[in-house]
């Protein structure tokens, strides 16, 4: 039940950089780069990093060089996220863009920078965290956040989804169909699957 | 002869639709052989074949202006199944050129086409309408140039973007569909849409389906026949209202199950579009209730066959568990053993029973 089969359920790598980018963002969705999401021989000291503290007391004078090595903290992924399309507006042919975080930070990431005219080979996502996932209903379009389970009910309109693999990049989110829709009320008991 | 259209009959809630006799005989029935498995069977889309189904670029049937009124109350519902992103705007107008071309050329007792340069007319009669515009003036229509068009066209459209050897389904007017969401579906490349599609990924059918679409030809466009079933003759097969139509699964009967299930057949269809290099995509719904097939020898004994071998991956994906044997075992009796030809064609211009 683990591996539906399904092709649109997105693959993830490391972060390996690029000799030929003229200038490199990097994305992390926590106070620091978890080494896992690293490949060998990369090398964070080369790009432009942004992090996220999770905290709303930031340094009374944070870094914003906008230069490889720099380090700028953000509150929150929403309040780096609501930076990221003023700077990529600014941005010219050449940079890469990374990210290192959660499923639905990746693909807003992606969707912001696809907005600003990047192409996906000039990124690169290695998912870190929690697997949680965020879930658009396809019957009502809610979207749930940091579903864990197999099943979950709509907050919308309280459908009992069945949480597919099926995903959408442009939603950042995975398909949930409702699972009892031909017998209501057989709904099968829900599996933790998504930690 | 001109075919009547029969505008009140319904695709839901009451469910009027009914087949003619000429009806029933131009059906695309989609099994050339007697087993049915995934491959890529895309042919040129020329003129003429083994039914009258294949005899213009955009068939137009009985069920025309019905069809139309049924989209049209989709629509109102669910605006969002016609969607067109904005890089799209120059494939939206090829589109809207190529079909109203083809449908002046095919049916020019129903539709028409003047230019006085960039200043066009399309007179539209099954449906009453009369339009001037301006081509490439979308302030000169009631709606983008796409949904204008694909408002009085049966069956439903995607166009596809391609970029970096890929297709990307960037547009659509999606209301009959066999349970795919348009809305979750728009931006996917090729190979995310078909995604979920069991069996066909492992034997590598949509990477060769891919290479040969990425090379198709303006002025050679091709076609493919697909098939899942249905229960009722219900065009909106939406997985937004499958707590509409999902119970129907569970309403066959052994006494019901020849009127309720219906064959669904796609007639699917590619065309190169001259000035946006993008791919308008036809998906063309044909719905035939089992007693309607049952009236063709060939078509009872085959489709009898084909779903008694039903890869159980196949059956499950297109959702018939519930309700296929029922199908088989009632088609069972009708199937004489008799060795079938090959092709789709009924091979008979009447109908038993």
């Amino acid at each position: 039940m683990s591996d539906q089969g399904i092709k649109s359920k997105p693959t993830y790598s490391k972060i390996a950089g690029d000799k030929a980018a003229r200038y490199q963002l990097l994305l992390v969705e926590g106070a620091g780069i978890p080494s896992e999401a690293m490949a060998e021989g990369g090398d964070p000291s080369a790009f432009e990093t942004w992090t996220v503290a999770h905290a709303s007391a930031l340094p009374a004078a944070p870094m914003m060089d906008e230069a490889p090595g720099a380090v700028r903290p953000f509150r929150s992924t929403q309040h780096l996220l609501s930076a990221l399309e003023e700077r990529l507006d600014r941005e010219t042919m050449g940079l890469r863009l990374y990210a290192i975080g959660t499923e639905p930070f990746l693909w807003d990431a992606f969707n912001i920078a696809s907005a600003a005219g990047l192409s996906r080979q000039e990124m690169q996502f290695a998912h870190a965290g929690p697997k949680a996932r965020r879930i658009y209903c396809v019957h009502c379009r809610t979207m749930m956040e940091g579903v864990t389970t197999s099943i979950v009910t709509c907050k919308g309109c309280g459908a009992a989804l069945f949480v597919r693999d099926h995903f959408s990049k442009r939603l950042a989110a995975y398909m949930g169909v409702q699972v009892d829709a031909e017998a209501p009320g057989e709904v099968p008991q829900a599996e933790e699957l998504y930690k | 002869m001109t075919v009547q259209f029969k505008p009140t009959e319904t695709f839901r809630d009451t469910f009027t639709y009914k087949k003619s006799a000429e009806d029933i005989l131009r059906f695309p029935f989609p099994f050339p052989e007697d087993e049915y498995m995934y491959s890529v069977n895309i042919e040129p889309h020329v003129k003429g074949g083994p039914t009258a189904a294949f005899n213009a670029a955009f068939d137009i049937d009985e069920h025309y202006v019905a069809e139309c009124r049924e989209r049209e109350r989709v629509l109102k519902e669910d605006p969002k199944r016609c969607q067109v992103l904005p890089h799209m705007l120059t494939a939206e107008w090829d589109a809207l050129e190529l079909i109203m071309e083809s449908l002046a050329v095919d049916y020019p007792e129903h539709f028409s086409l003047s230019k006085a340069g960039d200043v066009w007319t399309w007179v539209n009669r099954p449906l009453g309408l009369h339009q001037t515009f301006t081509f490439g003036k979308v302030e000169t229509l009631p709606y983008g140039p796409f949904e204008y068009i694909t408002r009085q066209v049966q069956g439903d459209f995607t166009l596809q973007d391609q970029r970096e050897d890929m297709l990307y389904v960037d547009g659509g007017m999606v209301t009959t569909q066999a349970d795919w969401s348009f809305e979750f579906n728009i931006g996917m490349s090729f190979m995310e849409w078909h995604g979920p599609v069991p069996l066909a990924n492992e034997k590598g059918v949509f990477e060769r389906a891919l290479k040969y679409l990425l090379r198709l030809q303006c002025g050679q466009p091709v076609r493919r026949l697909n098939w899942t079933m249905t229960i009722n003759p219900r065009l909106d097969t939406s997985p937004e209202n499958y707590p509409v139509w999902g119970p129907d699964r569970t309403t066959v009967t052994p006494e019901n199950v020849g009127d309720k299930v219906h064959l669904r057949v796609e007639l699917q269809t590619l065309f190169r579009l001259p000035r946006s290099n993008a791919i308008l995509f036809g998906i063309r719904c044909y719905l035939t209730s089992v007693n309607d097939l049952v009236k063709v020898p060939k078509w009872r004994r085959r489709l009898h066959r084909v779903l008694r071998d039903l890869h159980p991956a196949l059956a499950e994906y297109k959702g018939m568990p519930r309700y296929r044997q029922m199908v088989v075992d009632y088609l069972a009796p009708m199937d004489d053993g008799v060795p079938t030809t090959k092709g789709i064609a009924p091979e008979t211009d009447r109908l038993d029973g």
